[in-house]
């Protein structure tokens, strides 16, 4: 069976330090959800929190209507996958699988089967009876998946599962988490650092800084219109250029550019942070009213190539994409003309708190 | 270059100027007199330069002779007693209060240290408090017992046969305790806390937890208290001397093969006094090769589980 989890107003203080002030959530049953933030936002602190090694000061957990504070680890029917693995090393691949079930005092037929059925679903069968240390990492961490499975937990936690892998396993294991959490159908609870593999993995995506839940969305809502500039910039990269909104025509103006867009919630004019993401600059031959700049680096990176470019106005550097083209790149100093994809950008206020477009 | 210097040196046997001097030292002092034991075990005479060759007699004496018999092996016995009485209650003991210890709780810093304290103090000035505790009339021990209405329990503790030897044994554990405590517990906390909380996660209990996780993990380290132990009790000397004289009273029922030893070879049996050093070199050569099978036997061992895992 598998739970939704709801949290109210969740508090975590490690003495006088409040490490986590405020955070309710809604994890939706069966969802992959993903809590993003850099290191020490309070992401692994929360998952502890619903794991139950560590103490809640303050608000309510549930598992369905199950209020679980108080509940006993042993209790609370979750399976979890830690960073370094956490693989009993003395324990033969089967021995660690089956454990979970040996706990549960089960008919030793039903635990070979259930063992079985798992070291298959994870493709660790042949290596049954070979010991962890004569397994590569990825090979462990289908052994921690597999062992956190088989208890059929209702919840299956996972910190940071993919950190300790090389790039290529990195990719390879995350299609297999996200495969193996669909196939099995339980509410998944996901800790990490990396914004692509977040944005990869996740049905949806908590972006946490200072202990505080920054955006709640898919990961399609989270870039395209990310709540605040922290968002903006921890999901993907992106330019912030000042630049002012003319309410009255629904123009924003950057030095002598200007384009239309119709979707800002702001009814005066007022000076605006725009953020534009590097791949929604144009480039021009010619054009009237364009952003003039200069090209002051380049590189080269297969697919694309990303260019510095100095504003001219303000002297501003921006970071722009482009598909790398089969002739020579424009040069370093070479002048060139810029526009924006209005409809992609987004305005946000001075103090980078409130993305100023309004969501469809 | 670095590479042809290193090359000279291998040729040129200059390394070995670098280990000479911890060699040097190694044999004059541990090597030399050693084997010098080992050759003055074949000799007899009174005083302190045996001169007479005997062979094998100090031996064969000892194994057969009624005079020695009966003192070796009583001496082995309570050994062997002696190292058990440690091995079973000094290590349980520490390895329980590691276990304790290795969780966070107020006052963990102060425990570890009333625990290990007792090992700071000197053999013979631990021995002598114990003596003052056990003393059958005004010690603490037996004036509780007595307070409380248990007059029956008080007891002569050092002064019975059955009872001095596991006395002895049990304040030695008192005191040395801290050892296998510290040891157990940099074990315990070495093992990476995701083990034990995926263990939890996995409904395991506590007990569970304790037998079939941290204990196979800290195998080493049980390994090498154990093989400490041993060779510890083994030489142990010095507190039955502080508690019950080089005799081993009462009746040789707390001689060890170390008082033994220096009764024979150093200090010579009352009332003659005159020490026999071939026959104390020959007690000093088996408690050598006792020890020395252990230790083998235990490196054999703990090579073959590395080949294991």
């Amino acid at each position: 069976m598998s739970v939704n989890i709801k949290i109210n107003n969740a508090v975590k203080k490690f003495g006088e330090n409040t490490v986590i002030s405020d955070i309710s959530v809604d994890i939706k049953d069966k969802e992959l959800f993903t809590l993003l933030g850099p290191s020490g936002c309070g992401k692994t602190t929360l998952l502890r929190m619903i794991a139950g090694f560590n103490t809640i000061e303050g608000g309510e957990f549930y598992f369905n209507e199950k209020k679980i504070n108080d509940m006993e680890v042993s209790h609370r029917n979750i399976g979890m996958v830690f960073q370094n693995y956490a693989i009993f090393p003395h324990y033969s691949v089967r021995q660690n699988v089956e454990f979970g079930l040996r706990n549960r005092k089960l008919d030793k037929a039903v635990v070979t089967e259930e063992a079985d059925k798992f070291l298959k679903l994870m493709q660790i069968y042949e290596y049954r009876d070979r010991k962890p240390e004569q397994l590569s990492g990825g090979q462990q961490q289908r052994v921690a998946l597999a062992r956190a499975l088989v208890i059929k937990p209702d919840v299956l936690l996972m910190d940071e599962p993919l950190s300790n892998l090389d790039a290529k396993l990195r990719l390879e294991m995350r299609q297999v988490i996200r495969d193996v959490q669909k196939e099995v159908g339980i509410t998944t609870v996901y800790v990490t650092h990396d914004q692509e593999e977040a944005m990869a993995i996740s049905d949806r995506i908590a972006v946490m800084d200072f202990g505080v839940i920054q955006h709640i969305g898919t990961p399609q809502e989270i870039y395209h219109r990310p709540s605040n500039t922290f968002v903006a910039t921890f999901i993907g990269r992106t330019n912030f250029v000042d630049a002012h909104y003319l309410a009255n025509k629904k123009l924003v103006e950057v030095g002598e550019y200007n384009f239309k867009v119709d979707n800002i919630s702001l009814e005066k004019n007022n000076d605006v942070i725009l953020s534009v993401r590097p791949e929604d600059f144009l480039f021009h031959e010619e054009a009237k009213t364009s952003l003039k700049g200069v090209i002051k680096d380049s590189f080269f990176l297969g697919l694309n190539t990303h260019q510095l470019v100095e504003l001219q106005h303000n002297k501003q550097l921006v970071e722009v994409i482009r598909e790398s083209s089969l002739e020579n790149e424009l040069p370093i100093g070479e002048k060139i003309s810029l526009s924006i994809k209005g409809h992609k950008v987004n305005l946000f206020s001075k103090d980078s708190k409130e993305n100023l477009v309004k969501r469809s | 270059m670095a590479k042809n210097i290193k090359k000279y040196f291998q040729e040129n046997g200059i390394w070995f100027l670098f280990i000479l001097p911890a060699l040097l030292v190694y044999l004059i002092f541990m090597a030399a007199p050693l084997l010098d034991s080992m050759r003055l075990s074949f000799y007899t005479g009174k005083g302190y330069t045996p001169t007479e060759f005997v062979g094998l007699q100090n031996y064969i004496d000892l194994f057969t002779n009624p005079i020695w018999r009966e003192r070796f092996f009583g001496a082995l016995k309570n050994t062997f007693i002696f190292f058990a009485i440690h091995m079973i209650v000094q290590n349980s003991l520490g390895l329980f209060f590691a276990n304790l210890l290795a969780n966070d709780f107020r006052g963990r810093g102060f425990f570890r240290t009333v625990i290990f304290a007792p090992a700071t103090l000197s053999v013979l000035v631990a021995g002598f408090l114990w003596t003052l505790i056990l003393n059958p009339h005004w010690g603490a021990i037996n004036q509780t017992l007595k307070a409380i209405g248990l007059a029956t329990w008080a007891k002569p503790w050092l002064g019975e046969e059955n009872l001095a030897l596991p006395v002895i044994a049990l304040t030695s554990v008192w005191q040395w305790v801290g050892m296998p405590t510290v040891l157990f517990l940099a074990g315990l906390l070495g093992i990476p806390e995701e083990l034990l909380e995926a263990a939890r996660v996995d409904g395991a209990s506590s007990g569970y937890v304790f037998w079939r996780i941290k204990l196979p993990l800290i195998k080493p380290v049980i390994g090498v208290v154990a093989i400490l132990t041993f060779v510890d009790n083994f030489n142990a000397f010095d507190v039955v001397y502080a508690m019950a004289g080089a005799k081993g009273e009462p009746g040789y029922s707390t001689d060890l093969l170390a008082t033994f030893f220096y009764r024979t070879g150093i200090a010579g049996e009352h009332p003659i006094g005159i020490p026999n050093m071939g026959m104390g070199a020959a007690i000093a050569t088996i408690t050598f090769v006792i020890l020395m099978v252990g230790v083998l036997f235990w490196l054999y061992s703990s090579r073959k589980n590395e080949d294991l895992v």
